[in-house]
């Protein structure tokens, strides 16, 4: 029908979101501490996103996302701090080593059930955990914490969150522009496929274990690319921030947002980001909160704020089409 | 030093394996898996001390309160949530998750409601030590190895020997068939529960002891529990305790006679062996792959 | 085409399937009949690569393929529909057919994300091939509708179709009749005849009898795991070995 010109409109929509995001910092600028918050909640987009490849499309828990997280934050950390390699090509070899630890996880993983996953998984998030914090020759600066600097693109540094927030701009988009393009392609079809039934996903010719192992080595890519944002905004990282409890948190996000689409990650990244900020004054019953939140959730609405806003948006129009439908008829 | 740290590996190995066999017995119920034994094994520790040295209670006695409070906990956490979630259906990332928000509130619960100070255990014993052999052991690790062999004994006897076992391990096994003999499938997954939080709680009482009361005693504890588990089989009664008891001498040694960097990781990494090369564990039990 | 040489499989003490040797002739429709239990199921996945025969060789095209993954199965041009309804339930319909095609798309990760030309001519080409394929079972208005939201008699037609999408040589159809009414079995049976006169062979397991007599070429009879009988129509329905376990067995149709 008219593909092309609903296309045309769906990418309207995606600039004009852009351009406001964009715009954003004008509202803000008297409240500087909300552009940090901004530059966080696209950390976690970019976070969670690639959560969701695994996790959403691909139908593979991860409980250890942390250990991602960490790996991009040091792995970068620590080839500017002791190669003085520039900053941004540090983000992505420590990205793509991450990448390339998740493959190599993913592959004796791939062969374990929901549960047993997630413990492996756990485990996996330990042994990084363990590691940062009790480095061989101290090179991550164990629990005291490691410093580093900010993002320098060909020496123009981005030593403001205004500068950083425009630079994380750039990279969400081009992350969830790249998720996209994944998920509607022949990779993408084949993670659902797997997540929907991996028997059937085999007999129609999809290398499962392989389709396994891309996504978990995507999604840690995105994870690890999030968490070197994470360090050169911050300019310090200790091993607290990469604890079980984070693993936990991007799942809540992903969850809270609702999984497998463009939108959830970004809402449930930015809604579980301000009520933890809202809720810092309550920090003594922070993860009371925290857990209880989770419980109504899981309890009231499984399917996450966007999947639920969606279904019923989808069910809206049906209902109109088949009244529209029945009058033709008439 | 060998028989000294045999004795600590013991001590902490016995109690791995009381969380583990909670985790295989929740797992044998309803094959489910659960992430709030390690904060259970914190709340039974508290409750514990506070029975103990707050109410001057006996010892036993506080030990029995303690866990018939977990029990009843766990079976709440079993009715209120975790039954009304499987009743909705919900993919089961929701019920691993579920159980990590309980374990979050009791984490919470318990340092509002005992406070972020260790508290320890007055003397529960007229003597401090024992001596076997040439080697003096603390009376409470001795007593901890015992209790915990005991309490694996009673457990084995009791889902073997008695009618209520029994019809725990038929509605794990054909849970219709199981309700069509009149099983109250439902109840017996409850008890399951309270069981593995009552062996939580029990862990925790008798660790407490050892290491002192804190809030985290138990969020490590929990996770190398499961590593024993699994060490074990998954599932497996036996396999539960040996897991564990392995477990804890494994780290016990490598920290003592090695390095101490290693002490927290060997865990996760026996952990990840078994679930890569043998995932059924030493007493191979049921197959867990796909 | 398909050659099965004297494959038995057990499972644990129980053989399952009992030195039995078939073959599928080029371009021809072969049944595979026999009561409940007789291990008709249990010989597809062996055929299609779920199970390792214990003894004995699966042959196709030439090749061994007994030992082999599913999908190098699949690759191979054998494809296969299920008996218990395995769709991709939140995928819609055509997308379904679409990862029905996944091996004979070039298309990687790379081309994906820079979104070449070459993948997006293949993509449009591979659309355009799945909607004609809808077309030739009469699914192309449910084209954008969710597989799980289908009729059952529609789930098994795009079951049918999704094993169709990789140009496979040889399709087993495990029981494509099940659960349709006589209208929909009078649609399969024309279906049948159209995907064979295509140059696809089939390997169909069936219950009812007058779409197996009618539309076979060939016919198989397990019993217990053990080839009972095979041979024309007519010798099988005459075949008083096949006429006593049917009895035996229970089943009348």
């Amino acid at each position: 029908m008219n593909g092309k010109k609903s296309f045309s409109r769906k990418t309207a929509g995606y600039l004009l979101l852009i351009g406001l995001v964009a715009c954003l910092p004008a509202f803000l600028s008297g409240f500087p501490y909300g552009i940090l918050i901004c530059c966080f909640i696209m950390i976690y987009i970019i976070a969670v996103s690639g959560l969701d490849v695994v996790f959403g499309y691909c139908g593979q828990i991860s409980m250890g996302h942390a250990a991602f997280f960490a790996i991009g934050a040091y792995g970068s950390a620590l080839l500017h701090g002791y190669f003085d390699i520039p900053i941004p090509i540090t983000m992505l070899i420590g990205s793509l080593m991450a990448g390339l630890i998740g493959a190599l996880i993913a592959w004796p993983a791939s062969k374990l059930v929901f549960h047993f996953l997630s413990l492996a998984t756990m485990a996996f998030g330990e042994i990084v955990y363990q590691f940062i914090s009790h480095s061989p020759g101290n090179i991550t600066n164990n629990y005291v914490g490691y410093y580093t600097e900010s993002v320098s693109i060909f020496g123009f540094a981005l030593d403001t969150n205004l500068k950083f927030f425009y630079f994380a701009l750039i990279c969400t988009v081009i992350f969830l522009a790249a998720k996209n393009r994944i998920i509607d392609s022949k990779v993408g079809r084949a993670f659902i496929a797997v997540r929907e039934s991996s028997h059937a996903a085999g007999g129609m010719g999809i290398n499962v274990r392989k389709y396994k192992v891309t996504a978990f080595a995507i999604s840690a890519f995105y994870t690890a690319f999030a968490g070197s944002m994470y360090a050169h905004l911050v300019k310090y990282i200790s091993p607290d921030t990469f604890m079980q409890k984070q693993s936990v948190m991007f799942l809540t996000m992903l969850l809270f947002g609702g999984t497998a689409s463009t939108f959830g990650p970004i809402c449930g990244a930015a809604i579980v980001m301000l009520l933890n900020e809202l809720l810092r004054s309550a920090e003594r019953y922070q993860m009371l909160i925290y857990g209880i939140m989770l419980l109504v959730v899981i309890v009231l609405i499984p399917g996450g704020i966007y999947g639920t806003i969606e279904q019923k948006v989808k069910s809206y129009m049906k209902k109109k089409k088949e009244v529209r439908a029945g009058a033709e008829s008439k | 030093m060998f028989w000294q740290l045999l004795i600590s590996g013991l001590v902490i190995g016995s109690v791995y394996g009381l969380i583990a066999l909670g985790y295989s017995l929740i797992y044998k119920a309803s094959g489910l898996m659960t992430f709030a034994q390690g904060d259970l094994l914190t709340l039974g520790a508290f409750l514990g001390v506070t029975l103990y040295s707050g109410l001057n209670l006996p010892f036993a006695v506080s030990l029995v309160l303690a866990v018939l409070l977990a029990f009843f906990l766990g079976m709440g956490v079993e009715k209120f949530i975790i039954r009304r979630l499987l009743d909705k259906k919900v993919m089961a990332i929701y019920i691993v998750l579920a159980t990590i928000a309980v374990s979050y509130i009791i984490q919470n619960g318990t340092m509002l409601g005992f406070g972020t100070k260790t508290l320890y255990f007055p003397a529960i014993f007229p003597f401090k030590t024992i001596k076997i052999g040439s080697i003096s052991v603390q009376t409470e690790s001795v007593v901890c190895i015992i209790v915990a062999v005991l309490c694996m004994l009673v457990l084995h006897f009791f889902m073997s020997k008695t009618k209520l076992g029994t019809a725990m391990r038929a509605a794990s096994m054909d849970r219709l068939a199981a309700e069509a003999r009149g099983i109250d499938v439902s109840l017996t997954t409850g008890i399951t529960w309270g069981l593995a939080a009552g062996l939580a709680a029990l862990g925790g009482m008798l660790i407490g002891p050892v290491f002192g009361v804190y809030t985290t005693l138990g969020s490590t504890i929990g996770k190398k529990g499961s590593a024993a588990a699994v060490t074990g089989g998954y599932g497996n009664m036996y396999g539960a305790m040996v897991g564990g008891l392995l477990l804890g001498i494994v780290e016990t040694m490598v920290a003592g006679l090695w390095t101490s960097e290693l002490k927290d990781m060997i865990s996760y990494i026996i952990l990840l062996v078994f679930l890569f090369l043998k995932p059924t564990g030493l007493f191979n039990e049921r197959a867990i792959q796909d | 085409m398909l050659k099965v040489n004297d494959v038995t499989l057990k499972f644990g003490g129980l053989t399952a399937v009992n030195h039995v040797s078939m073959e599928v002739q080029d371009g021809s429709i072969t049944g595979l009949i026999g009561p409940n239990g007789a291990g008709k199921t249990t010989f597809f996945n062996l055929v299609s690569g779920v199970y390792k025969p214990d003894s004995g060789t699966v042959e196709f095209d030439g090749q061994v393929i007994s030992g082999k993954p599913t999908y190098k199965i699949n690759e191979a041009g054998l494809s296969r529909t299920y008996q218990v309804i395995n769709l991709f339930k939140k995928m819609t319909v055509l997308e379904n057919v679409l990862v029905g095609m996944h091996s004979k798309l070039k298309g990687n990760l790379i081309p994906a994300l820079l979104r070449l030309r070459s993948q997006r001519e293949e993509e449009a080409r591979a659309r355009e091939k799945a909607m004609e394929l809808l077309r030739f079972v009469g699914l192309e208005d449910k084209a954008g509708e969710e597989a799980g939201s289908l009729s059952y008699g529609n789930q098994r037609l795009l079951e049918i179709v999704r094993g169709l999408a990789s140009d496979p040589k040889l399709l087993l159809l495990d029981e494509p009749a099940a659960g349709m009414n006589s209208k929909e079995n009078d649609d399969l049976f024309v279906l049948l005849k159209k995907i064979a006169a295509r140059g696809v062979s089939i390997l169909i397991i069936e219950h009812d009898m007058k779409l197996v007599m009618n539309v076979c070429d060939y016919i198989y009879v397990l019993y217990y795991g053990e080839k009972l009988a095979e041979g024309l129509p007519a010798e099988v329905q005459k075949n008083p070995k096949v006429i006593s376990a049917y009895l035996g067995g229970g089943e009348r149709k």
